[in-house]
């Protein structure tokens, strides 16, 4: 099933205009809380009506403000958790699931299909108050599906649940997109399961979609500065464009040079360019003849585990740069007793962006 | 250290005194019932039942009235936007703050026999509101419907939007969402209103006493019927005694069913 987006409308301050497709994956709405995600679900649910716009659920028309067409929500058939799960407190899960299953089809085969296929078959007859955190998610789901909704909209289900659950569920809806073919849009302001979960990524900022695209190239050529910023990129650089070539351009970072590709937008030599790199993607280098590499210093440095930040300010010229190395190059290289170092910004992850 | 078990003794003793305030009417009027030899009859005389039946099924019209008409007010209230709201909302705790017999005069001038509509009902129909058991009913509704009416409203207010807008996605029509939902959601709000709607009926004086008199088997209600053993009645004390203690059982056994009733329905929840 696919969606295909499009919608604006003015909520008194606040501005909002998006666009995006998904047709069987799934797509993440990633962005701080406020920045339209939430708001984008209620509109492809019909809970919320564009000034204009259009929405189309597989073949059917859901809004389109051209010819005046606006489905409530009750006919278009898409599945819709929310933060909070809002489960019917007063009913079992059964009946909570069987809310949810239209007439004519057999509700007794239906529910247990359901509780079944979520793997909570045991859980029928039990009040969602005595649930726990992950079993009542689980309910949320199957009530979502339970009227064959090939669309599941999903505001943040995991974000009141502990690390394990989080990840035990994320697998759960992996499961689940495969099995069932579902198109997915999963709302989320957490950085981590926007990568864990999103084939493709819409990045909201303020009411507006700023990039989307799949999951990687959001995350390795964000737009601009912002895109980088908002999906923690570490390393956001002002830079200068000192040569162009037809595949290559010269850059200067802080005094010292650097080559990478050429732009998908014009530059000329002299341009204001702004340049990212994720802090995974940066080398540590012996020293020697490296191209795109300069000498630092290792100033700071955090251990989260399984991997390390470090700081690095320039000895004569470059910018400075955050690292993340795992923590067995981090013991192999022995950076513990070596805090001077070649950082090497590889061409192929620098990446240039429209100056803002 | 001493500071603070002066403080705990002082809250003890003020909680005390009020204790014993508080329960001291209600043992001398059980304590005099008990001792008095004609309590029982007096309590089972014609008078009596007559009295404690009218309250009774007035009581409960008028709390089924407040419902069919109360309930979408409070909808109103909670839920829609509209030009003078705070006068509205503030309009309907009127009957609450006033005292009861201003509702009995405003009646009268509105739905007596020279009220502003009381006088065309009359010259159209030949009849009369005022002094009936109609206007016993319409007395209580004017000053019982409020609290039924908070209480649902503040059910409403407390039912999350977001039940209701995935009901939605989920193919139920307002209709049926209304009646699955959002009403169970706030059935102990709604027992609520209804038990403090219908003892607040059963109580009321003032406005019936003024509106529709105090005429045995038509407009006597229990608290009139006890304000004319007191006045008038031979027996004088005994019988407001007995038709209080009466009424004392029939609080004490709603206040218990309605503990029962609503400790029931949070578990549930």
């Amino acid at each position: 099933m696919s969606l295909a987006f499009a919608a604006s409308l003015q909520l008194g301050r606040f501005k909002y205009e998006a666009s995006f497709e998904a047709a069987n994956e799934i797509v993440v709405l990633f962005g701080h809380s406020g920045a339209g995600k939430s708001v984008t679900l209620q509109l492809v649910a019909g809970l919320m009506k564009p000034a204009s716009g259009r929405i189309a659920i597989g073949d059917s028309i859901a809004f389109d403000s051209s010819t005046g067409t606006n489905v409530r929500p009750q006919d278009r058939h898409v599945g819709y958790v929310v933060q909070e799960l809002a489960l019917f407190d007063h009913m079992d899960v059964s009946d909570n699931v069987a809310f949810g299953v239209p007439a004519g089809v057999d509700r007794r085969a239906r529910v247990r299909e359901l509780l079944d296929l979520l793997r909570i078959g045991e859980l029928g007859s039990r009040k969602p108050a005595t649930l726990s955190g992950g079993q009542r998610q689980r309910v949320a789901l199957a009530r979502a599906l339970a009227r064959d909704a090939r669309v599941l909209l999903l505001d943040e289900p995991f974000s009141a649940l502990d690390e394990t659950l989080r990840s035990t569920l994320r697998r759960e809806l992996l499961r689940l997109r495969a099995e069932l073919g579902l198109t997915i849009v999963f709302v989320t302001h957490d950085l981590r399961e926007a990568h864990l979960l999103a084939d493709r990524l819409a990045v909201f900022d303020e009411g507006r979609i700023l990039q989307f695209g799949p999951r990687e190239e959001v995350f390795r050529r964000p737009y601009n500065r912002r895109v980088a910023e908002l999906t923690g990129t570490a390393n956001i650089f002002s830079a200068t464009v000192t040569e162009t070539g037809t595949d290559a351009i010269g850059l200067d970072i802080g005094g010292a040079k650097f080559s990478t590709a050429a732009p998908s937008f014009p530059v000329v030599p002299g341009s204001a360019v702004d340049v990212a790199i994720r802090s995974d993607r940066v080398n540590l280098r012996r020293p020697g003849e490296i191209a795109n590499a300069f000498q630092a210093i290792l100033v700071e440095e955090f251990a989260f585990g399984t991997s390390h930040g470090l700081h690095f300010e320039p000895e004569t010229a470059g910018p400075k740069v955050e690292v993340e190395i795992a923590s067995r190059p981090y013991e192999v290289l022995g950076v513990a007793t070596n805090p001077n170092w070649l950082i090497e910004l590889p061409a192929d992850d620098l990446h240039v962006m429209r100056a803002t | 250290m001493r500071t603070d078990r002066a403080t705990a003794a002082t809250i003890t003793l003020l909680a005390a005194v009020f204790a014993v305030y508080f329960l001291l009417p209600f043992i001398g009027l059980i304590d005099r019932a008990l001792d008095d030899g004609r309590t029982w009859d007096l309590a089972h005389s014609e008078q009596t039942r007559k009295a404690l039946w009218l309250s009774i099924w007035t009581s409960t019209l008028t709390v089924a009235l407040a419902i069919a008409f109360g309930t979408p007010v409070a909808y109103l209230l909670s839920r829609a936007r509209f030009p003078g709201k705070p006068v509205v909302d503030a309009l309907i705790d009127l009957p609450i703050v006033l005292p009861p017999t201003v509702a009995g005069v405003a009646l009268l001038t509105a739905f007596g026999r020279r009220g502003l509509l009381g006088k065309p009902i009359e010259e159209w129909t030949g009849e009369t509101f005022a002094f009936t058991t109609v206007a016993v009913i319409m007395a209580q509704l004017l000053v019982a419907t409020p609290f039924y009416v908070r209480a649902a409203r503040s059910g409403f207010d407390s039912v999350d939007r977001r039940l209701e807008s995935v009901a939605y996605t989920l193919g139920a029509s307002r209709t049926k969402t209304f009646f699955r939902i959002v009403l169970p959601q706030m059935r102990p709000a709604i027992l609520a209103g209804i038990v403090l709607c219908w003892a607040r009926s059963m109580g009321e004086l003032g406005a019936t006493l003024i509106f529709a008199g105090n005429f045995e088997g038509k407009t006597q209600t229990m608290p009139l019927a006890i304000i004319q053993a007191f006045e008038t009645s031979s027996v004088g004390l005994a019988g407001a005694i007995a038709l209080s203690l009466v009424l004392l059982a029939i609080a004490t056994v709603l206040l218990v069913l309605f503990r029962v009733v609503t400790s029931r329905g949070a578990f549930q929840a």
